[in-house]
């Protein structure tokens, strides 16, 4: 009984040991300003800012390669938020929510070259070879990828239109 | 196992989730998935099928999460549509 207890606590104080000096020693080195302004971006890794997702987006604003208002999903508020946190002042007097919108292909255009549903990250357009192609307004989160490569241009954005489904209560604007 | 089905118009578009039994093909995910019912327009025999942008037969075999989709046919005549980049076609 002894010689268990023993033996186990034993293994249990070098296993553990072990893993605290590795935690010590192999630690990754997080940028505590790069994480808060990933913690700020939507999260949604669309892209449209030109970065490959919202994590390098917030490494080129700590590093200050990008402006606070790279972000069109996230809007006025992200922007702000971005600028408090970086400690930047920046005019958004001009600025101008786009909205929610989607893509929505000409269908008098279309000639089923498959290009869109290639660059579609969420697998949001229905097609195949010569068939024609239809966003599906479900899935798509505007990131309009498919846009320049369509070679016809018959992608465009839409406003998502105000529904009973879709309406919500506006947030109110918060005090700074 | 579960797979998709989806059925795109511009007005309208239908997306479920069906449950069909392990070897099912795309024509049983079709049938089961209550889309010809809704869209009377569909024509088994003349339209294409596919399985996530692959044209595939109504025989073809099924796996666990696949995307079902019912193509519609092009509206527009590849060759007569101006492309970006390339030289009008002579008949527009």
């Amino acid at each position: 009984m002894l010689i268990a207890i023993g033996s186990l606590t034993v293994i249990g104080l070098a296993l553990g040991g072990i893993l605290g000096t590795a935690a010590r020693l192999l630690a990754v080195k997080v940028d505590p300003l790069e994480s808060d302004l990933q913690a700020l971006l939507p999260g949604s890794q669309c892209g449209q800012c030109g970065y490959v997702g919202c994590a390098q987006a917030a490494k080129a604003l700590a590093q200050g390669d990008a402006a606070v208002t790279l972000c069109p999903p996230g809007g006025k508020a992200v922007a702000e938020a971005l600028a408090r946190r970086l400690g930047v002042t920046v005019d958004l007097s001009t600025h101008v929510d786009r909205g929610p919108e989607y893509a929505a292909i000409d269908e008098a255009l279309c000639i089923g070259c498959t290009r869109c549903i290639k660059e579609c990250s969420v697998d949001g357009i229905v097609g195949a070879t010569k068939q024609m192609h239809t966003i599906l307004f479900e899935a798509c989160h505007a990131c309009g990828k498919c846009i320049p490569v369509c070679p016809t241009d018959a992608i465009k954005m839409h406003p998502v239109q105000v529904t009973l489904g879709t309406w919500h209560w506006p947030k109110p604007v918060a005090a700074h | 196992m579960k797979v998709q089905v989806v059925y795109a118009t511009p007005g309208r578009q239908f997306w479920v989730h069906v449950e069909v039994q392990p070897g099912a093909t795309v024509r049983d995910a079709v049938v089961r998935s209550d889309v010809l019912r809704q869209f009377p327009e569909i024509d088994l025999e003349q339209q294409k099928f596919g399985i996530f942008g692959k044209i595939a037969t109504l025989d073809a075999p099924l796996d666990d999460g696949d995307r079902v989709e019912i193509y519609r046919a092009l509206i527009a005549d590849p060759k007569q549509v101006k492309q970006r980049g390339k030289a009008t076609p002579a008949a527009t």
